[in-house]
Formats: C-alpha cells, structure tokens, sequence
C-alpha cells in the first residue's frame, strides 16, 4: 500500500538553532501515529512545519504529492489539517461559526457542509448544546472538541493534532482519547504528538520518540509502551 | 561588513557629526539641526509607541506647546530663553500630566482617536489666540546664548540640539534598562500580568506619557528659538502624523530608530523638494503621494523599520554577565498551621451563571493545597477571585487576616501572593531573566530618575543575581538571555513559577503548572514545591494530572459546577464516589 504520508531528511531551524535534524517518519492511510519526546524536542515544531507554517527542509510526501510547492491552504485543501497546542480558536465567534470557518475551502457545496456540521454535531453532542455560544465561554475540554470538530469540517485524510489533552480533566482525557481512536472508523489518519505517552501508545497503532530534534527509538505502539527506556523515562511507574 | 568594520564605520560617523560645522555646507547643518530637533521628538514616540504599547498622533502639538511657551515669554516679557525652556517643559509637563490622566484609561483605538482631538484642538487654539499672534505666529524670538557666547548661528546650535539628543538617548536607553523600564516594556501585551506584579499600569503609562511630551516640549524649545519664528503649521496634524511614521520607519523598537527614521525622512524630504519640481508643477501635492507609497512599502516589507538592517553591522554588545550579589531583603514567613488564606461564602456570576457558588475553603501557611474538578468547574475563577484579578459578587477573602475581598491585583501582590496563569502570560520577546526580573517589583525600589541615572546598579545587580537563581531553580539557568517566546510551552509554564517566585511570595497560586510537562520535569517541578513548603511558603495549585497532585499534595479541594463538592485528604478524595463520577472516571 503506498503510504499516506511519508517525511524524509527533515529539518527545520530558527535562525541557526536546528529544533528538528533529519527526521524520517511514515504513515499508512487510516494509522494513528503518535510522535513523544521530552518538551523542546522539536515535537510541536515538526508538525507545524510538516502543515506548511514553519519553512523547513527535506521532503514531505502525501498521497504521493510532494508538499513542497504547496502552501498552508492548499495542504488543507488536500486533507491535510492541523489542530494546534493552543486550539486556536475565534474566541469573539459562535462555536457554529467556528466550525462553519472550519470548512472554509470547501465552500463551493453548501449542503455538503450543512451535512458534514450536523456529523460533527453528532459526535460532540455538547458542541450541538453550545453552538450559539462564544467560543471564549467554553471550558477546557469544550474548546478541545471544538478545535477537533473545526478540523473535521475540513474533510481531512489526516489530522496533526498537537498536546490534544493540555490542561484537560482525566474524564475529559479519557474522552478526548475515546474519540481520537473513533477517527480511524472515519478513515482519517492522526498524527498525534502528546506529553501523555502512556495514552497516546495506548491509542496509537504506531509510534516514534522524538529526542533533541532526532528520532532515537520507533515501533509498534504496544512494543514501545513495553520498551525499557521509554517505561523508565516516559511512562513512570503505574498510572 | 564584519563586525569590526562595524565599529569603525560607528567610530568614523560619529567624529565626522562631532566635527560637522567644519566640513559640511551650510545648509547640510541646517539639515542636520532639523534631523536633531525631529529625533527629539520621535524618540518619545519610541518610548510610548514602540515601547509602551501607546499610540499617539498628536505629539506635534506638545512640540508647538514648548515652542510658543517660550516665543511668548521671550518676546512678551523679554525674559532669558533659558527661563523660556523651564517654562516650556512645566507648561508642557502640565498639559500632558491633563490630557493623560482623561485619555490614558481609554482602550483600543480610543486612545489614538483621542489624540488625533487633542492634536487638532491645540493646533486650533494657536491659530486663534491673539496674544499668540493667531495665524501670524510670534516672531523675533531670541536666540539661546550660553553667557556671552550666541548661539545663533547655525552650527552653534548644532551642538546643543545634539548634545541633547545624545544625553536624551543615554538616559532613555538607561531608563529602559531598569526596573522601571522592565515595567514600560512589560505593558504591550495584556494588563492583568503586569498588575499581578504590583505594577500599576495607569501610573506607568501617564509617566511615560509626560516623558514622551517633555521630548516634544524640549524640542519645540529648540526649534523656537532656531528658526527664531513660531507659528502654527508646524505644530499640526500632518506633523503629528508624521512624528509617528519617524519612529516607525525608523524602528519603533529601538531608541536609535528614532535618530535614523528622523534622519532618513528628513533627508527623504528634502531630496523629493529638489527632484520633483523638474516632473511637475504640483510638486508638493505629488511629494504627498510619494510619501505616502513610501509608508505604504515600508509598512508592508519592514515592519520593524530600518533598525534590524542597519544592528546587522553594528558590532553587538555581549550580555553583561550576572554576578552573584547580596541576596534581596526576604518576607517573614507566617507561623506555620496558622489560617494563612480564607475563603467564606465566595459568589460569581458571568451573566446569568454562577460560576463559583458558595464555596468556602481555608488554607493553612506551610501547606500544600490541590483545587481539582472538570474543566469549566470554576477553578481559574476562584483563582482569579483570590488574586483581586476578578471582582467577587459576594463572600469574603482573607489573607492573613486582612480582608483583601475588594483589594485588586497589586494590593494582593503586595500582601505576598505571587501567582501563574492557565494561559501562559509572559512577554515572549523579552529574555528569560527579564520576565523573572518583572516578579521583583515589589522587593526593588528604584523609581524612573534613579533608573535614568543608572544610580540603580547595586540594587539592579542583586535583582538580577536573584533572578537568575530562580531560573537556576525551576531548571531554567543556562540561557538566561533567550527569548522567552523561544521555550516550549510545557518551560513557559515553568518560567512563570520562576516569576511568581522572584516575588517571595508567602502563598503561590499555580494554575496547571504541570501541564505540557514530560515526566520527569513534573517529578521536578514536584520537589521543587516540596522544598519550598520546606522553607514555609503556602502552595495552591490547580493541577490535572492526578497522580502528581496525589503524590504531592496536603489537601485537596474538589469543585464542581461552580461548588465546592468536598475537601480533605488525597486518599479520602480519591475513595469519594462523587468524585469518581465527576471527575476521575470509573477506573482510577
């Protein structure tokens, strides 16, 4: 099967401070992989550059597409969305509207998205309540879904989604979780970067620790949760 | 151009300004005097706009106000212009000291929009007095003399308007180097932060308000008694407008962007005088438009102005390293188990919601304390509430037995309670030391004259040594001059409890310190706060991660929708049933 994404000799600086160096990362389409690593390993910095927002070196692949050429929108127009560390959200705007802008470059087909609304409705049941209300008013775990419901109204084939459990309860947690495995059914693939490594390998097919802006170690998401070093260093004792 | 030839291109500019009168024509040192006089000017501009977050568009007419003080006073009462320049700078000081204290609490585009009203209306208020001359200005002003020497030729006052803007410079870029200036620099971005510190942001902006129109003032003084002639126009609008596009061309950010932007337009100016009257007749309206395709280009291609090209061959100064100094003057710890924060009966509503509902809680100095529940419970708002960042419907708050309900964000600080935020306030283009330098306020004293003096140093020196230890604390130590918007989120986090720590605050109020953190730095992060409970401070934390809060905490507090659903132990929390279903989920 031809990958969904593949990234090769990757590299991404500020000024002359390399944050990611030689990357190598592939993905198969419906996979859910996940990217850990200590904080400043270039985990955030690899996503938005794979997205388009940060210039960087090397090649990435999707769908067979070099994604060299192609800017932010022209990657999201192809499927490929980016939900950031810090949501990002139009805190002034009704989470209708939110989610409406979330299928911006779609807007030829208006019943089409009418459609796709009322499907992320049905998955967050509690953005379907609160779809009259400013986005600023929702709580933490609100915002997430509705920055993951945004990206879904795009139609993407895959998601990057960075930190999706920051600053959540361990209920909503567990949530936001149940419904990043659920994406797989839809045939959307994640590319999840997390500082919960113990849920992350628990939801990821596949994974790969990202240290000092290099992958040191790759596998199996059930091998590396079993994997010494990654135990002692990322995973703690029991949880 | 290596740096070397740098500070040999510096070296040579500077001996061919100094020495200017000798070589150059004339007009080059008129040229040159306007450059000075508009510098002036335009580095307030810098320190309000660039710097302090301020836009004004009516500095023109603080300029007209120091210049027609002393034309007057000169010529009607025929006084020295040196009593000319203390009247201009009090006149001055006094109209902006008004004009800030009613337009400085406006927001938004409220505060330009003001100052275009009081730039047209002084500009008015010229040209229709009649002791003013109305549109005839003043004239036969004196020229300046130092004892018997004049100084009414042109080179001579070349070296006063210089010798000026260079001491301006000095004592602005110590200014900004400097408690206060940490202060002024902390103020783009969001006021509550800088409140939390005990800063006062009003008290901050109107100084440099007033410093900005004593610029003005100063210069206006100068291009009276120069051009020996006041009249309105070049006091107006335009002017005021252009003043700000000085600063902006130039660099807004930088104290010399205020020199190179009034150079650059001035020449600008004058070239475009000679070269456009060959293409056209209208040769002053087409000088508009140029000008106008100029700011246009430049605002979209060099947004920080010339200053970033121009510090690329300018040899760069190195940090001056942090020498360990005698430690700040530190707070009495209360008595540990004493009652350090009271809550009773607290209430807030947003519109019809009430967000925190009766809750009730008490923490004692030398503990720990966890706040958990769901997201959207009203933990940030009981934080918020505390910290004087929020005003309470109902209930009381105490703190160490002072009632600080109704207090504010800098009385709070000052009773010693520091505090972090969900989401991370810092000012990310500031170094990692000066965000923490922000937190010792409080424990500091130099005002902006002693900054400006640089009589600072012995306290700014152990300021900096403190600082730099509690950067070393949080694990932050090795690159103090970094950006600060540099750090990864999870390390932002931690900056802010380096912060909160510099305050020496007897309580600390963390909200998710350890959000975005990998394991180890939260196991980290949980000695730290182990050590300071150590050395008596009280810690109150929001925290997610339910196996760090049960591992480090006292006491916890659980909310949910907006009420206080129990407290206690982390073992009796972590058996309640209540608090399985609403927050930690069936399996734990």
């Amino acid at each position: 099967m031809r990958p969904l994404l593949q990234i090769e000799d990757f590299h991404v600086a500020y000024g002359k401070v390399e944050a990611v160096r030689g990357v190598g990362l592939t993905m198969q389409p419906g996979q859910i992989v996940t990217v850990i690593g200590p904080n400043g390993a270039g985990k955030t910095t690899l996503l938005a550059a794979a997205a388009g927002l940060l210039h960087s070196r090397g090649k990435v692949i999707y769908d067979g597409v070099d994604l060299e050429r192609l800017d932010v929108e022209e990657r999201v127009e192809r499927g490929f969305c980016l939900v950031p560390e810090r949501r990002e959200l139009f805190g002034d705007m009704a989470v209708a509207d939110n989610l409406l802008l979330g299928a911006y470059t779609r807007r030829r087909n208006g019943s089409d998205v009418k459609q796709s609304l009322q499907q992320v409705y049905a998955r967050f049941p509690r953005l379907a309540e609160r779809r009259r209300q400013k986005a600023q008013t929702l709580s933490g775990g609100e915002r997430q879904m509705l920055a993951l419901g945004r990206a879904l109204m795009a139609r993407p084939r895959l998601l990057l989604l960075d930190e999706p459990s920051l600053g959540l309860a361990p209920l909503i947690v567990r949530e936001i979780f149940r419904i990043v495995a659920s994406l797989r059914d839809l045939g959307v693939s994640v590319l999840l970067v997390e500082q919960n490594a113990r849920a992350a390998l628990e939801t990821a097919d596949y994974g790969y620790v990202l240290e000092m802006g290099e992958i040191t170690h790759e596998g199996p998401a059930t091998m590396l949760a079993h994997d010494a070093r990654v135990v002692t260093t990322y995973l703690g004792g029991s949880d | 151009m290596t740096a070397r030839a740098g500070s040999v291109f510096v070296i040579v500019a500077i001996a061919a300004l100094g020495a200017a009168p000798f070589w150059a024509a004339p007009f080059t040192i008129t040229l040159l005097n306007y450059i000075g006089i508009y510098a002036l000017v335009a580095l307030g501009v810098v320190l309000l706009t660039g710097v302090g977050g301020l836009t004004s568009f009516g500095q023109a007419a603080f300029v007209g106000i120091g210049a027609y003080a002393t034309a007057w006073l000169t010529t009607a009462q025929g006084v020295s212009p040196w009593l000319g320049l203390v009247f201009a700078l009090i006149l001055t000081g006094i109209v902006a000291a008004f004009l800030g204290a009613i337009t400085l609490r406006l927001g938004g585009h409220f505060l330009p929009l003001g100052t275009i009203a009081w730039g047209l209306s002084i500009y008015f208020l010229f040209g229709n007095m009649e002791s003013l001359g109305r549109n005839n200005g003043i004239t036969g002003v004196p020229p300046i003399s130092f004892g018997s020497i004049s100084l009414e030729p042109t080179y001579a006052i070349y070296y006063l308007i210089w010798g000026l803007l260079v001491i301006a410079t000095i004592v602005m870029a110590n200014l900004l180097d400097s408690r206060e200036g940490r202060a002024i620099r902390s103020l783009r971005g969001g006021v509550v932060m800088v409140e939390s510190l005990g800063i006062s942001v009003f008290r901050v902006r109107l100084i440099i308000f007033v410093i900005a129109a004593l610029l003005a003032g100063l210069s206006g003084w100068l291009y009276a008694h120069m051009s020996r002639y006041v009249s309105p126009a070049p006091f107006d609008l335009r002017m005021g407008i252009q003043y700000l596009f000085m600063a902006i061309l130039g660099g807004s950010g930088y104290i010399l962007g205020a020199v190179v932007g009034a150079a650059l337009l001035t020449l600008l100016q004058n070239a475009l005088q000679d070269v456009l009257p060959h293409f056209s007749s209208n040769g002053e309206q087409l000088e508009v438009i140029v000008f106008a395709i100029i700011y246009v280009l430049a605002l979209q291609f060099a947004r920080g102005g010339m200053m970033p090209l121009v510090l690329r061959y300018l040899p760069r100064q190195a940090e001056p390293p942090i020498a360990a100094a005698e430690p700040l003057p530190r707070r009495a710890m209360p008595q540990g188990g004493a009652p350090l924060l009271v809550v009773e009966r607290l209430l807030k509503r947003f519109g019809g919601l009430e967000a925190v509902s009766q809750v009730g809680f008490e923490v004692k100095a030398g503990e720990i304390v966890g706040l958990i529940g769901p997201n959207g419970a009203g933990k940030s708002t009981v934080f918020n509430l505390i910290t004087g960042a929020l005003k309470s419907d109902d209930g009381k708050i105490f703190f160490l037995g002072q009632d600080i309900t109704r207090a504010g964000q800098r009385r709070v600080a000052q009773a010693g309670i520091a505090r972090t935020f969900q989401h991370v306030k810092l000012r990310a283009s500031m170094s990692l030391l000066d965000n923490v330098l922000l937190g010792t306020y409080l424990r500091t004293r130099a005002g902006f004259v002693k900054g400006a003096m640089r009589l600072d140093r012995n306290e700014e020196a152990r300021a900096r040594s403190e600082a730099l230890s509690q950067l070393k604390r949080v694990g932050l130590g090795d690159k103090p001059h970094d950006q600060a918007g540099n750090l990864p989120l999870g390390r932002q986090r931690i900056l802010e409890v380096a912060r909160a720590l510099a305050a020496d605050p007897a309580l600390i109020i963390l909200d998710e310190p350890a959000a975005g953190l990998s394991r180890p730095e939260k196991i980290a992060l949980a000695e730290l706060l182990r050590g300071l409970r150590k050395e008596g401070v009280t810690v109150f934390l929001v925290e997610h991660d339910v196996e760090f809060v049960m591992g480090l905490v006292d006491r916890i507090v659980v909310m949910d929708f907006g009420c206080k659903l129990l407290e206690g132990t982390p073992a009796i929390v972590r058996a309640d049933p209540r608090v399985q279903e609403a927050y930690l989920g069936s399996v734990v």
